[in-house]
């Protein structure tokens, strides 16, 4: 294990790639603890809540920003606004004729989908970090129990306008700094990011699990949950529905090819984390427009049905909203990035084929067949997950932002175990073992 | 054998449950459809291969160590960047 992160280091190319995404990483905590312009850092921290207890309705919000919403720093605002800017495309390329052909195009259209959810993520951050900033002129909305007056310097329009510009670029900046990662270090970049924000939140809320109760065996125990959820992640990650593929054998010049019988790996839970990711931004929002309606002594009724139901994560009908949210986007999702027809024409091409099933159409009946029906069961799993830690911790009497809920340590894992594999793959470019033996 | 079955019935999935779908009153189709789609998911879910138990163990501990150095490395780079932030912009 500890030989295989030397080995890791050794290899030039990987070692670019792993100092590159430190680096990228090391920038992005560096600005989530920077202030904004016009914001009196002391302030700020005198008025930020001790050990964790954070604005429930910013929970998810915060949570996401690793904890740089609250200090309303440059990155405050993270990679919400990309998330839900690539959300809203993806879903536009179902609804608008346009994006449709755009994403049938290829590369080129693909490359004007990206472009389209940049303008976007840039439109999202003017707005939210507006919202945001508003309300940060009474800090006492944003840090409820505490007396803060002012944590601006001056609430001249000229400061306001500067503050959402900083942030705005900043949102522009992690965009960046995600795709480059993606590009020219390990892992999928945006998720990368969101990992190292939930994982910047750990020690803290954990530790206040400790403070709060002064005890060790809570602690531990929270701990040994954590610890078993990652294993039946894992678990399940790993489950695969093996589909065989028989190739041709032929003769091209004087050599033998195909032959061989292989398989499609389809993962049960084949979307990954992305849903989860999906669901709970789009379940942000909701918390985001009450607090924004906070400052109103009396606000009109649908704002406190908000309030009452979609905002905290225990009441049912968030939770019914949350599991129906994840089981549309895992489908949603599946049915983007595997395209049975394309795979189907493939080997089609290659002389594969399914035993027992004829090439082409059928095939790709076939595919699509075992497909749904597999995502059926990713779908629920993904569902559970994200709610059991949650009914099991409000059993020991943690709350809902607590660092082992479902969403996190799902994305978590799935992230920390897309990310070692591609680590391992490209290691075994240059050495047959890996980390994982 | 069960291989063969799943195969003919994948190959007509694309239309409506075939096993007697025409006949009964709608409720009877309805909950026939189900019935027939929850059979074939767990027809398909006795296909999936699990990870060896080796395999998972160390999947396991090493994505553990990986999530752990990652949350110490934040946590550490977070703290000294307060710091700093305070000395800048607070004078402490």
């Amino acid at each position: 294990m500890l030989s295989a992160v030397v080995r890791a280091f050794k290899t030039p190319d990987l070692r670019k790639r792993l100092l590159f995404t430190m680096f990228i990483v090391v920038i992005f905590r560096l600005g989530s603890v920077m202030p904004s312009p016009g914001v009196s850092y002391a302030a700020v921290q005198q008025c930020r809540p001790a050990g964790g207890q954070t604005n429930q309705l910013l929970g998810l919000a915060n949570l996401f920003s690793g904890g740089a919403l609250l200090q309303l720093s440059i990155f405050a605002l993270g990679i919400m606004p990309y998330i839900t800017a690539s959300i809203i495309v993806q879903l536009l390329t179902v609804v608008i004729p346009r994006f449709e052909t755009l994403k049938k195009e290829g590369q080129t259209g693909q490359s004007k989908l990206t472009q389209y959810t940049r303008y976007l993520t840039i439109a999202l951050a003017v707005l939210q970090s507006a919202t945001f900033v508003t309300f940060a002129r009474n800090p006492s909305q944003l840090f409820p129990g505490s007396n803060c007056q002012q944590i601006l310097v001056d609430d001249s329009l000229f400061t306001v306008g500067l503050m959402v510009l900083t942030m705005t670029a900043g949102t522009g900046l992690i965009m960046w700094m995600g795709e480059l990662i993606t590009e020219r270090g390990v892992g999928n970049g945006m998720s990368l990011l969101i990992f190292t924000s939930i994982a910047a939140g750990f020690p803290g809320s954990l530790w206040a699990i400790k403070q709060r109760d002064g005890r060790w065996d809570t602690f531990l125990l929270v701990i040994l949950i954590g610890f078993v959820v990652i294993g039946i992640v894992v678990f399940v990650e790993q489950c695969q529905r093996r589909i065989p593929v028989q190739y041709a054998k032929r003769m091209i010049g004087r050599r033998m090819y195909g032959g061989t019988s292989t398989y499609i790996p389809l993962k049960v839970n084949q979307a990954n984390v992305i849903p989860i990711i999906f669901a709970s931004s789009l379940l942000a929002i909701p918390g985001l427009i009450v607090q924004f309606q906070q400052g109103n002594p009396n606000p009109p009724g649908w704002v406190q049905w908000i309030g009452a139901h979609l905002v905290r994560g225990d009441h049912p009908i968030y939770m019914a909203v949350y599991v129906v949210l994840i089981v549309f986007f895992t489908f949603f999702y599946v049915s983007i990035t595997f395209n049975p027809e394309e795979v189907a024409d493939n080997m089609k091409k290659y002389g594969g084929f399914i035993p027992g099933v004829r090439a082409g159409r059928p095939t790709e009946q076939y595919l699509s067949y075992v497909l749904n029906r597999i995502t059926v069961v990713g779908a629920i799993y993904l569902a559970l997950v994200s709610l059991i830690p949650l009914i099991a911790l409000v059993m020991v009497d943690a709350n809902q932002n607590f660092p082992f809920g479902g969403t996190s340590i799902l994305i978590i894992v799935g992230v920390g175990l897309e990310t070692v594999k591609q680590i391992e793959s490209k290691l075994k470019q240059h050495h047959y073992e890996g980390f994982l033996r | 054998m069960s291989d063969q079955k799943t195969v003919s019935s994948g190959a007509t999935s694309g239309s409506a449950p075939q096993d007697g779908g025409k006949k009964g009153n709608p409720f009877a189709r309805f909950f026939r459809a189900i019935a027939l789609f929850v059979g074939q998911v767990v027809d398909e879910m006795r296909k999936v291969v699990p990870p060896s138990r080796q395999e998972l163990t160390s999947y396991t501990i090493v994505v553990i160590v990986f999530v752990t150095v990652v949350m110490l490395v934040v946590f550490g780079l977070d703290a000294a960047f307060t710091k700093l932030m305070f000395w800048i912009f607070a004078g402490d």
